[in-house]
C-alpha cells in the first residue's frame, strides 16, 4: 500500500499536517473571529464586525507602530545586507584563525535574544552607560546621551541591536553563497581588465542574488513579526515611540486585556507581510529563470 | 465524538509522561491544601523577606494550609493576570493595583463577606480603598494597603538655591528646579508606562490646575482651559527643570538616579529613604555624610486648584478559577488579622499605609519625623476618574496611560492644544464606547 | 590575496575585519565583566571619575551565587533544556518524513502542501496565542512544558522541513533505484538508504532547531505562569528585574550563563549548524 507515492507522502505528511492544523491554522481562524467580536479578558463578547479594525486604524499609536514595523524592517535589512556582505567578503579569503572567527561572530545570532538584548540594555541606561563614557573620554560629548528615552534615539538603539544581531546570518548565509561561485570566473574578468569593482558587480553580485534574495526574505520575516528585542529595550516606549505591531499587540492585548483589540492589530500585520513576501518570491522567480 | 477520545488519549498519555517528569521537578504550586499569592517584588525587599521566612510559615501552621508566595516585577501583574484568566489557570490571589479590579471583575469572586469584616472591625476603609474595589454592589477584591507617594529631595541642595521650606507651589518647584538642573541636580519624574510613578504625578498634577477626565455626571471635560494651562506649563518645566531621561524611565529609574545622586528630587514612594535607612555607608552625600540625613518628604506643590495626590493603591483578588477559594479566604481574615498585619506593617516603616483607619494610630508613625507626611496618604488621596466614579472605564483610561502621555507627548514636542485634543478624543472613546 | 603594499592590506582587510569582529563580541564582554563586578562599582554614573568599565580589580563571584541559590535559575536550565530536546525531535521527526515526501514523491498536492506550510511561518505568534491559550485550556496543559513542547514544532517544522528538502534534493535518485531493483519497498529505500546518508542534514536540522526553541519567548510567556515552570529568557526577565533594589549583577550573570548550553552546543557542530542554515537559504 505504501507502494504507490500518493499513499507513502499522505502518510508521511500526516503528522506535520495535523500538527500544523491544530496549532496554526484552527488558531488562526480563531483569532480571525475574535478580532471580529469585542471580548475582552474574561468575558468572551460577541460579534461587532469590523469595529475593532476602524477602531485601530484611528488609534494614533497604531499608525506610529505600523509605521515604527516598515521603517524598523527596512532601514535594518538594507544595514544588514551592506554589512553582512562586506563581512562575507572579507571572511572569503584565507586568513590564520579563519574558523574560529567564523564560528564566534555567529555568537550573537545564536544566544537567546532575550539575554544579549539584556546586555544591551545595560549598556544603554541612561545613568551607567559606557557607550556615553566613551564618548565623553573623546571629547564628542559633553552631556549625557538619551539612548533610550528619546523617541529617535531610542528607534535607532532598537535597530542597531537588530542589525547587530542580523549580521552574522546575512554574512554566514552569502559567505556560502560566495564560495559556490567559480573563481574560473574572476580570472576570466580579470583577464578582460575588469577591476575590483566592476568584477564585483557583474560577476559576483549576479551570481549571489538568488541567495541573498532567500536571505532577505527569511530576515524580513522574522524582523516584521518581532517582539523580544523591543520587549526587552524599551517595552514600545518613551511614550510609544518605538512600539512594533507585535508589542503594541501584546500590549493592548494581554497587557490591557483588550483580546479583541489585540487580535485586530495581530491581523493588521498579516496582509502587509504577505503582501511583501508574494512580491519577493514573486522577484526570486525571475532571478532564478533569468 | 472522535474529539472527546482525543482529549483522553492526550491526558492520559500526557498523565503518564507527566508522572515521569513530575520526579524531576520542583514541587508544582497548585495543589489541594495550597494558596498560590501573587503580589509585586515589594519596592521594601525586608517586608518580602519577612512573609517567606516567618509570617507566611506561621500561617500555614495556624490554617494547616501551605502559602506560595510568587513575587514578579509591578508592570508584570496585569499580564499575569490576563494569561491566567485566559488559560483558566494561575495563582488563586491576586494583588492588583489601583482601579484594575473593574478590569477584571467578571473573573472574580465575590469577596464582600472578608472585605467587609475587616472594614467594620478597623475603623471604616478610606473613601478611595472603596472606590478602587468595590462596584457599588459588591466586593471584588480586599483592600491591602496605600503607597503614599511623596516627593523626596534632597534638603541641603534646597536650601543652596534658597529653599530652606520645599517650594509650595509648582511655579516655585519650576524656579527651584531650574537653578538646581543648572548646577548638574536636575528633578527626576517619569513619564513612562509604569503603574507607579508615572500616573501618581500626572493625575494629580492635572487636578491640582483644575482640569479633569470627567465631571461628577461622567461627561468627558478634558478638553478645557485648565488643562491646557498644565501641559503649557508643563513643557517648559520639563525642559527648565528635569531630567530629560525620565520619559523612558520605570519605577526604578528615579530610584536609581536619586540614590546615586544625579536627581535633587522625585516624587516616590518613601523606598528612596528607606534605602538609604538599610545601607548609610553606601549612600553618601557629597560631603561623606549619609544621604539618610539629607532627605525629606513633602506634598505635590500647589496649583491654582489647590494640592492634590493620588497614591497606588494595592488590593487582592481571589480568582474565580481558583481551586481552593475557602483556603484563600482564611487566609485573608488570617492576614488582615491585627495581629498578624501588625508585624508586615512594620516592617514597611511606613512605605505602605494600611487600608483602614484604625492605624493612624499606630506608634510607629511617630518614630521617624521624615517619615510623618505618609501616615496620612489615605484620608488625602484620590482616584482616578475624578470627579467621576473610579470605574471600568477610568481603569481603561489609566491602563491606557493617556493622560501620562498627553504629557509626555507635549514635552516631546507636540503642541499643547493638540496633545490636550488627543487625549481629549482617547479618554471619549473609552468612555463612550466610540 | 591581496597583493601589494602591507599597509593596504591592513587598511582593507585588518581594520575592518577587526571592527566587526569587536562590534560583534564587545557585548559578551561586557556581560562577562558586569558578572564579576561587585555591586559598589557596578553603580557609578558614566561621569564618576572612578568608573573603569571594561575591567574590574575586585571581581567577585557574588552575582553567580545569588543566581543560582536565590532563583530557580537551575530549574529553568532544566525546563528549557528539556523543552528544546522534546520540541526539537518532534519537529525533526515531522520534517524529515514531510521533506522527504515534499522533496521525492510525485504527488498532486505536493507544491501546493509546500506552499502552504510556507503560509503557516508568515501567521504571527502574536495573534495565535490567545486562541492558543484557549486550546492550552482545554487540554489541561496550561502552565506545564508541555504546552510549549506541541507549540514550538509550529515554526520548527516548516524549517526542518525545508533544510531536509533541500538536503534530499540533493542525493541522487539512482540510488534509491537500484535498491528497489534489488527488491526493497519504497518505505525500505526511504528509511535504510537515504535516511543514513541524509544524517549530516538531520543532524544540522536539529541544531537549528534546538537553537530556535531556546530563543523563543513570547508562547513562553504568555503559557507559562508558575516561577517553577518557566524557562531561561523568560525567568531572567520576569524574575531579576524586581522593584527598588539593583540586580544588574545578577541579570548579567544569568544573560551569561543563559547563553552557555547553546554555545556549547554550538560549538561542537558548528560546521553542521552552518551547513543547515546555508542549506535552509539554498533549498
Amino acid at each position: 500500500m505504501l507502494e504507490r507515492e500518493g499513499a507513502l507522502a499522505f502518510w508521511l505528511l500526516v503528522p506535520t499536517l495535523a500538527l500544523l492544523t491544530l496549532f496554526i491554522a484552527y488558531p488562526f481562524v480563531r483569532g480571525v473571529w475574535l478580532s471580529l467580536t469585542n471580548a475582552v479578558v474574561g468575558e468572551p463578547g460577541h460579534f461587532i464586525g469590523l469595529r475593532n479594525f476602524t477602531k485601530i486604524f484611528d488609534d494614533s499609536i497604531f499608525r506610529t507602530a505600523a509605521l515604527n514595523t516598515f521603517v524598523y524592517t527596512g532601514v535594518t535589512t538594507v544595514f544588514k545586507l551592506a554589512l553582512g556582505l562586506w563581512l562575507a567578503l572579507l571572511l572569503n579569503r584565507h586568513f590564520r584563525g579563519k574558523a574560529w572567527v567564523r564560528a564566534f561572530i555567529l555568537l550573537p545570532f545564536i544566544i537567546p535574544t532575550v539575554l544579549s538584548t539584556l546586555a544591551w540594555k545595560w549598556m544603554f541606561d541612561p545613568t551607567f552607560s559606557v557607550f556615553n563614557w566613551l564618548f565623553w573620554k573623546l571629547s564628542i560629548i559633553n552631556s549625557r546621551i538619551n539612548w533610550l528615552g528619546d523617541p529617535e534615539l531610542a528607534m535607532a538603539s532598537i535597530m542597531t541591536v537588530n542589525v547587530w544581531r542580523g549580521v552574522p546570518f546575512y554574512a554566514i548565509s552569502l559567505l556560502a553563497g560566495l564560495q559556490t561561485i567559480n573563481p574560473d570566473l574572476h580570472e576570466a574578468a580579470a583577464i578582460d581588465g575588469a577591476n575590483r569593482w566592476q568584477r564585483f558587480w557583474h560577476v559576483t553580485w549576479p551570481l549571489l542574488l538568488p541567495v541573498t534574495m532567500v536571505v532577505v526574505l527569511f530576515s524580513i520575516i522574522q524582523t516584521f513579526a518581532d517582539f523580544q528585542l523591543v520587549y526587552v529595550l524599551t517595552g514600545g516606549g518613551p511614550a510609544n515611540a518605538t512600539h512594533l505591531f507585535a508589542t503594541y499587540a501584546y500590549q493592548i492585548g494581554i497587557g490591557t486585556g483588550l483580546l479583541s483589540e489585540g487580535a485586530a492589530i495581530s491581523l493588521a500585520m498579516f496582509p502587509a507581510l504577505l503582501l511583501v513576501v508574494v512580491f519577493q518570491l514573486w522577484y526570486i522567480r525571475r532571478v532564478e529563470n533569468r | 465524538m472522535a474529539e472527546f477520545d482525543r482529549r483522553k488519549f492526550l491526558q492520559y498519555s500526557g498523565a503518564g509522561l507527566a508522572g515521569i517528569l513530575a520526579s524531576h521537578q520542583a514541587p508544582v504550586f497548585a495543589q489541594a491544601g495550597t494558596v498560590h499569592w501573587i503580589k509585586w517584588n515589594d519596592f521594601v525587599p525586608a517586608s518580602d523577606e519577612l512573609l517567606r521566612k516567618t509570617i507566611l510559615p506561621e500561617a500555614g501552621k495556624a490554617l494547616g494550609l501551605k502559602i506560595n508566595l510568587e513575587t514578579v516585577n509591578g508592570n508584570d501583574l496585569q499580564p499575569r493576570v490576563t494569561s491566567a484568566i485566559q488559560s483558566g489557570t494561575g495563582p488563586d490571589l491576586f494583588m492588583l493595583f489601583n482601579n484594575h479590579p473593574h478590569l477584571y471583575a467578571a473573573s472574580a469572586v465575590n469577596i464582600s463577606d472578608v472585605a467587609e469584616a475587616i472594614g467594620k472591625a478597623q475603623g471604616g476603609y478610606y473613601k478611595l480603598c472603596r472606590s478602587n474595589t468595590n462596584d457599588g454592589n459588591k466586593f471584588m477584591s480586599v483592600p491591602w494597603a496605600i503607597i503614599g507617594g511623596m516627593i523626596a529631595y534632597r534638603k541641603s541642595w534646597f536650601e543652596e538655591v534658597g529653599y530652606s521650606k520645599f517650594p509650595e507651589t509648582w511655579q516655585q518647584y519650576h524656579e527651584a528646579g531650574k537653578k538646581l538642573k543648572a548646577k548638574g541636580h536636575p528633578i527626576g519624574q517619569t513619564l513612562g508606562h509604569t503603574f507607579g510613578d508615572a500616573p501618581t504625578f500626572s493625575y494629580p498634577y492635572l487636578w491640582s490646575w483644575g482640569g479633569k477626565e470627567v465631571d461628577e455626571k461622567g461627561k468627558v471635560v478634558l478638553d478645557s482651559k485648565q488643562t491646557l494651562e498644565s501641559v503649557k506649563f508643563m513643557t517648559a518645566f520639563w525642559k527648565d527643570a528635569h531630567d530629560e531621561g525620565g520619559l523612558a524611565w520605570d519605577d526604578t529609574n528615579n530610584n536609581r538616579a536619586f540614590l546615586s545622586g544625579t536627581i535633587c528630587a522625585t516624587l516616590n514612594g518613601a523606598s528612596i529613604y528607606i534605602e538609604t535607612l538599610r545601607k548609610p555607608d553606601q549612600y553618601k552625600t557629597d560631603s561623606g555624610a549619609p544621604m539618610k540625613t539629607d532627605i525629606l518628604h513633602s506634598p505635590l506643590p500647589e496649583g491654582p486648584a489647590g494640592r492634590f495626590g493620588m497614591h497606588t493603591f494595592q488590593s487582592h483578588m481571589l480568582m474565580a478559577y481558583s481551586k481552593n477559594q475557602k483556603g484563600a479566604k482564611e487566609f485573608l481574615k488570617w492576614m488582615h488579622d491585627p495581629k498578624n498585619f501588625d508585624a508586615w506593617f512594620v516592617s514597611q516603616k511606613g512605605f505602605a499605609t494600611p487600608p483602614t483607619q484604625v492605624w493612624e494610630k499606630h506608634k510607629m508613625w511617630n518614630e521617624d519625623p521624615v517619615m510623618a507626611p505618609y501616615k496620612v496618604a489615605g484620608r488625602l488621596g484620590l482616584t482616578p476618574g475624578y470627579a467621576g466614579p473610579a470605574n471600568r472605564k477610568a481603569a481603561e483610561v489609566l491602563t491606557k496611560y493617556i493622560i501620562t502621555d498627553m504629557y509626555a507627548k507635549a514635552v516631546q514636542g507636540m503642541a499643547p492644544e493638540a496633545a490636550v485634543k488627543w487625549a481629549h478624543e482617547e479618554v471619549s472613546k473609552v468612555y463612550n464606547g466610540a | 590575496m591581496i597583493e601589494g603594499a602591507k599597509w593596504k592590506k591592513w587598511l582593507w582587510f585588518y581594520l575592518p575585519m577587526g571592527m566587526f569582529i569587536l562590534a560583534l563580541l564587545f557585548p559578551f564582554y561586557w556581560m562577562l565583566v558586569t558578572t564579576v563586578r561587585p555591586d559598589s562599582e557596578l553603580y557609578r554614573p558614566w561621569n564618576h571619575p572612578l568608573y573603569s568599565p571594561f575591567w574590574t580589580s575586585h571581581p567577585t563571584l557574588e552575582h553567580v551565587k545569588n543566581l543560582l541559590y536565590e532563583t530557580l535559575f537551575g530549574v529553568w536550565m532544566w525546563n528549557t533544556m528539556f523543552i528544546a530536546l522534546a520540541a526539537t525531535l518532534i519537529s525533526l521527526f515531522c520534517g524529515v518524513i514531510a521533506g522527504y515526501a515534499l522533496a521525492r514523491l510525485k504527488f498532486r498536492y505536493a507544491g501546493l502542501l509546500g506552499t502552504a506550510i510556507f503560509i503557516t511561518y508568515l501567521v504571527p505568534q502574536t495573534l495565535l496565542f490567545i486562541p492558543l491559550a484557549d486550546i492550552i485550556r482545554d487540554y489541561r496543559i496550561g502552565d506545564t512544558p508541555w504546552a510549549l513542547i506541541l507549540t514550538y514544532p509550529t515554526f520548527l517544522i516548516p524549517f526542518c522541513t525545508w533544510l531536509m528538502m533541500g538536503y534530499f534534493k540533493t542525493i541522487p535518485k539512482e540510488l534509491e533505484e537500484c535498491a528497489r531493483i534489488d527488491g526493497a519497498t519504497r518505505w525500505q529505500a526511504m528509511l535504510y538508504i537515504v535516511f543514513p546518508i541524509a544524517v549530516p542534514g538531520i543532524l544540522s536540522a536539529g541544531i537549528f532547531a534546538f537553537t530556535l526553541s531556546w530563543n523563543e519567548f513570547i508562547y513562553a510567556l504568555v503559557f507559562l505562569s508558575s516561577p517553577e515552570q518557566k524557562t531561561v529568557p523568560v525567568g531572567v526577565v520576569s524574575e531579576l528585574i524586581r522593584g527598588d533594589v539593583f540586580f544588574w549583577g545578577p541579570l548579567m550573570a544569568g544573560a551569561l550563563i543563559g547563553s552557555v548550553p547553546v554555545a556549547i552546543v554550538y560549538s561542537f557542530f558548528v560546521e553542521y549548524y552552518v551547513t543547515g542554515m546555508t542549506g535552509s537559504v539554498k533549498g
